[in-house]
């Protein structure tokens, strides 16, 4: 089970492709990827989940813990996702309030931050 | 398969060592056992993700407290539903402590929660000699939950 990650710049946006399983297991590189990104100075993030195949609250409190460190910054931390399978993990667990969570990653670039 | 087997829940039982890196696979064949007894794919991700978290926070209490005791998951397939029942060795009940990095939720309690918004009567108990039973039910058919069971959820967890 892998987890890929691939980190482009757009802008002033980072935008983090996600692709694979988001568990217990591979979660650590994501937080350290997404830590990795506020410490070289990158505020504004797209994390794009439209290759990720399963998500579990491992993987959300790693996108918390990411939105929080981009939030001491006064950035951002914006989500792209169609996939209905992990729409609905956000939205049981009340995230869908917490995160913007948009259709495309331009979409989430030209989105204003919040 | 005559007619009392056809009554019979059959049930496959796996057990694996609690390692992390094997959630992935239990999951591949909860799903291939899942589709196979004609559970549609909304309740197949369901299940996934409900065993997942079970077996997650399996995982976490036994290597917390050094037990290798493989983690044992009985799936059960009954005429209208899916069954699940999950036991560890873990000698501690749930409540050590968080798996959350410094600024993260508690993904413990936000696992068992998103386990109780996804299945039918979630329910735990202690095993004798110590160690932890948890079992739940999915209704079975294409729709999984069926259309509307998102009506049903509890609020939201924040």
């Amino acid at each position: 089970m892998d987890l890929d990650l691939n980190v482009r710049k757009d802008g002033d946006h980072s935008v983090l492709e996600v692709a694979g399983e988001i568990d217990v297991y591979t979660a650590p590189k994501l937080r350290e990827q997404l830590i990795e990104l506020v410490s070289d100075g990158s505020y504004h993030i797209v994390v794009d989940l439209e290759k990720v195949d399963f998500l579990d609250s491992t993987g959300l409190g790693v996108l918390v813990g990411g939105l929080k460190r981009v939030r001491n910054h006064d950035g951002s931390l914006q989500l792209v996702c169609t996939q209905e399978k992990i729409l609905k993990i956000f939205r049981i667990t009340g995230l869908t309030k917490v995160f913007p969570i948009h259709g495309s990653v331009p979409d989430a670039i030209s989105a204003p931050a919040e | 398969m005559d007619a009392d087997a056809a009554a019979t829940p059959a049930t496959v039982r796996l057990a694996f060592p609690p390692e992390a890196r094997l959630l992935g696979t239990l999951r591949l064949v909860v799903g291939i056992v899942a589709r196979k007894a004609g559970m549609g794919e909304e309740g197949i991700e369901d299940l996934k993700v409900a065993v997942s978290e079970t077996c997650a926070v399996a995982v976490g209490d036994l290597n917390r407290a050094g037990v290798p005791d493989p983690i044992e998951v009985d799936l059960v397939e009954a005429p209208d539903r899916f069954g699940i029942e999950v036991r560890d060795r873990a000698p501690s009940a749930p409540g050590g402590p968080s798996n959350a990095a410094d600024g993260e939720v508690d993904d413990r309690e936000l696992g068992l929660a998103l386990v109780g918004a996804l299945v039918d009567d979630l329910k735990t108990s202690t095993l004798d000699g110590g160690g932890n039973r948890t079992s739940f039910w999915l209704r079975r058919g294409p729709q999984g939950l069926g259309a509307g069971a998102l009506d049903d959820l509890p609020p939201p967890l924040t």
